[in-house]
């Protein structure tokens, strides 16, 4: 087994793995990064805007990823995941990385995409959520970092295709699953978050009714690399003129197993309400919601811009979403200011679905409990004094592994674990 | 200005509720009710008056008669603050406030209260057989006519009186204004629902159950009446009999189901069970039981050796008849259908 030594594991490439793996570079530590995708940037490259500036996410994200991937103190492997982290001792711990064969050289791919044009596969694009196809053959998405071609050999019919056409014949399908060993002296879990599968609420006929979304989908259409270039109704490509949102998807629900605030989906789908009074001038958006909690900086001041700019705010939770003929989606909800049940008809529904934990990466722990909290977030065991830090010494949380928390948040989390790793780094230097 | 009462979901949990205050007002039970609608849009309503304790509201209400429980609201309640039990709980209550004689609160509160009025009516019962030295002649003779009795006594001094309070105080009391053609013309209402239910068919999935309930009624009201008005223990008709063998049959078939359900939890109706509903389920199997054993041992002659049975049978019927039918869940044959009722002549006036 390969052995590869660094200071710093961090576990996730999203925006708070990112930002705490760039702290911790620039003051000299060497760290590697690892991210299960194909590319880091986490939920956040996939965005459209955020809220309340209204600042492109991706204008964010992408010089971030960029600086992470050159930076001469950061080791990036994608589409890898730690197995096992021991604790050997303080500043001593040993993990075994998977690396999983991507079938290309990444460092030879020139990203000219001549093997997708190639490759006679088609199937669900997981990067679009499902809103467009791609092939097997596929560069993940088109701000992708590594910006390099991928095979997904679940799919591909080993045609050789892609391999005739490529120019650098970086295409390999030798490559096999590889373990290796590494030596750091700390970790940062900063394994994100999962969104709800709306699936668990039979009633929203999410399966069944072909223009009801998630968020995330609705995200997807408002984001700059969108796959339709407007907002469409997936149903039929018609446009949207009358549009709703169902707040508290499998948020602050006991009955689908997860009573707490997702702290985002107000706030986000206020900010794709106003993105679509920008894109669909014409179009009525209307937004369910059971109580609005705009509590961060300058977040009331933009729920008062949507009121200002004509979203509707109702107050009453979706009961049942059924479908008509035509596409178009009943909704029934009690008003609860008037106390009476009513039905309103729109032509899209967008579920704004909730933040659960990403699950395992406890179970990744070999010789010391990493603790989860009720909901099985990483359990934050000082989150006054010392919110970065878990039930493991030298292991360190970062972003919304720790509980659901906006971008901003997740940010200076990012922040607060690479001092805290740092402060744990220097105490063994000192010695 | 009304007054607000926090210890009132207190008062209510003796009546079955587990959590109402949990409630965040979201309107999830409302919106997936099939029979909520826009003039009586239930249960969030009752509920939010219950957390406040607005026991005049909740009393001018009929909204409490007008669920049947499908416990759809219950299954997805974000807060399991499980409003099917609570419209549930709010109709023994209102069960307890209709009585005018205050058994109905006192029976349901206390399950001591309950079970000591079970155990005085079967020892007076046996008492009473004692009394006739357990001769099977004059005990069935009297049983036949408290049989008659307790039907005339119970309705003119406990259920009349009650519907006749229960009338005041959601339609007159309340300040519903109806005209006398609007209770003649709603007449049909009454029948109807108190003979078919057929409300009921409005919960989602409810077929299979409201079969069973409706066979249930019809079972135990013609088994009354061939007990009762055709003599059925000692009528000599053959066609009367196995009527009265069919009849008694349905109710045992079907309340045992009704309590295998409620044993089993598996459906949201049957998940909470009220020691009223253990009682009225298991009086009602044991009313079609024993009757039917009676009847068998008449018709293969050993009852006259086995006067036991007969005795059993009638503390069943006087309990049945003195505590569950005037105090217990009984009553929600009449002031359901009432509900529907009056429910149905403020629409004809509204």
């Amino acid at each position: 087994m390969k052995i590869l030594e660094y200071d710093v594991l961090v576990v996730g490439g999203g925006i708070a793995g990112g930002e705490s793996a760039l702290n911790l570079a620039n003051i000299g530590y060497k760290v590697l990064l690892v991210e299960k995708e194909l590319s880091i940037g986490g939920k956040m490259i996939l965005l459209s805007k955020v809220f309340p500036t209204l600042d492109c996410a991706a204008c964010i994200t992408t010089p971030k990823v960029s600086e992470i991937a050159r930076h001469p103190n950061i080791t990036v492997f994608t589409g890898a995941e730690p197995l096992k982290i021991t604790k050997k001792g303080e500043h001593n711990f040993e993990a075994i990385v998977l690396q999983k064969p991507r079938y290309v050289d990444v460092d030879a791919c020139t990203g000219c995409q001549l093997c997708e044009e190639a490759c006679p596969v088609s199937v669900t694009d997981e990067y679009q959520f499902g809103l467009a196809g791609r092939k097997a053959a596929y560069i993940p998405f088109s701000i992708a970092s590594p910006r390099a071609a991928a095979i997904d050999i679940e799919n591909c019919i080993l045609c050789g295709a892609c391999e005739r056409v490529c120019p650098p014949d970086c295409i390999d399908f030798t490559q096999t699953e590889e373990k290796l060993l590494v030596k750091i002296k700390s970790v940062i879990t900063a394994t994100g978050f999962q969104l709800f599968d709306p699936l668990k609420i039979p009633r929203y006929n999410y399966d069944k009714a072909k223009n009801v979304i998630t968020s995330m989908q609705m995200e997807r259409e408002l984001a700059p690399t969108r796959p339709f270039n407007t907002v469409l109704r997936p149903g039929d490509g018609k446009m949207p003129d009358n549009i709703a949102y169902v707040l508290c998807t499998g948020s602050r629900d006991k009955s689908v197993g997860n009573p707490i605030c997702s702290q985002v989906c107000c706030m986000y789908s206020i900010k794709q309400a106003q993105l679509l009074l920008g894109a669909l001038p014409m179009a009525d958006v209307t937004i369910y919601y059971l109580h609005i909690r705009a509590f961060g900086k300058g977040f009331n001041e933009f729920y008062a811009q949507a009121q200002d700019m004509g979203v509707e705010f109702v107050k009453g939770k979706v009961g049942k979403i059924t479908e008509k003929e035509n596409g178009n989606l009943m909704l029934r909800y009690e008003d609860i200011e008037a106390g009476v049940v009513k039905e309103a008809e729109h032509d899209m529904v967008v579920l704004s679905v909730g933040v659960l934990p990403n699950r395992g990466i406890d179970e990744v722990f070999d010789n010391k409990k990493l603790q989860l909290d009720p909901f099985h977030f990483i359990n934050q065991t000082d989150i006054l004094a010392s919110p970065s830090k878990t039930s493991i010494d030298g292991v360190f949380v970062a972003g919304t592994a720790s509980g659901p928390m906006d971008i901003p948040d997740s940010i200076l989390s990012g922040g607060a674990a690479s001092a805290e790793t740092t402060s744990y780094l220097r105490k063994e230097d000192s010695k | 200005m009304a007054r607000i009462n926090p210890e009132f979901t207190d008062e209510l949990k003796k009546y079955g509720v587990f959590d109402a205050n949990a409630c965040y007002n979201c309107g999830n039970c409302t919106a997936v009710c099939t029979l909520s609608d826009e003039e009586n849009s239930f249960p969030r309503k009752m509920i939010r008056y219950s957390v406040l304790g607005l026991e005049n509201e909740i009393q001018a209400s009929l909204d409490p008669w007008l669920c049947y429980y499908c416990g759809e609201c219950s299954t997805t309640c974000p807060r399991e603050a499980d409003p099917g039990e609570l419209m549930m709980s709010l109709r023994r209550w209102l069960t307890a406030k209709y009585d005018w004689t205050g058994l109905s609160g006192l029976l349901y509160k206390s399950l001591t209260a309950s079970i000591s009025a079970f155990v005085v009516l079967a020892g007076l019962v046996i008492w009473f057989g004692a009394y006739e030295q357990f001769k099977l002649e004059p005990i069935m003779h009297y049983g036949h006519l408290f049989e008659m009795f307790a039907i005339g006594f119970v309705f003119t001094f406990i259920l009349l009186p009650n519907i006749i309070h229960m009338w005041w105080i959601t339609m007159v009391k309340s300040g519903k204004k109806a005209s006398l053609s609007a209770y003649f013309k709603a007449l049909g209402e009454l029948i109807v629902h108190m003979f078919t239910q057929k409300r009921a068919l409005g919960c989602d999935d409810n077929q299979f159950r409201w079969f069973e309930h409706f066979i249930l009624v019809l079972g135990y009201l013609s088994l009354l009446f061939t007990t009762v008005f055709l003599d059925w223990f000692s009528t000599q008709s053959i066609f009367i009999i196995i009527l009265g063998y069919v009849e008694s049959a349905i109710i045992f078939v079907v309340t045992f189901d009704f309590v295998r359900h409620r044993i089993k939890k598996d459906q949201a109706i049957s998940k909470n069970s009220h020691p009223s509903d253990w009682f009225f389920v298991i009086w009602l199997f044991m009313m079609g039981l024993t009757a039917f054993i009676t009847r068998l041992f008449i018709d293969i002659n050993i009852l006259d050796t086995n006067v036991w049975m007969y005795i059993v049978q009638l503390i069943v019927l006087v309990q049945w008849a003195l505590i569950i039918v005037p105090f217990g869940k009984w009553t929600h044959f009449l002031y359901r259908s009432f509900a529907m009722y009056f429910h149905r002549v403020i629409e004809l006036e509204g």
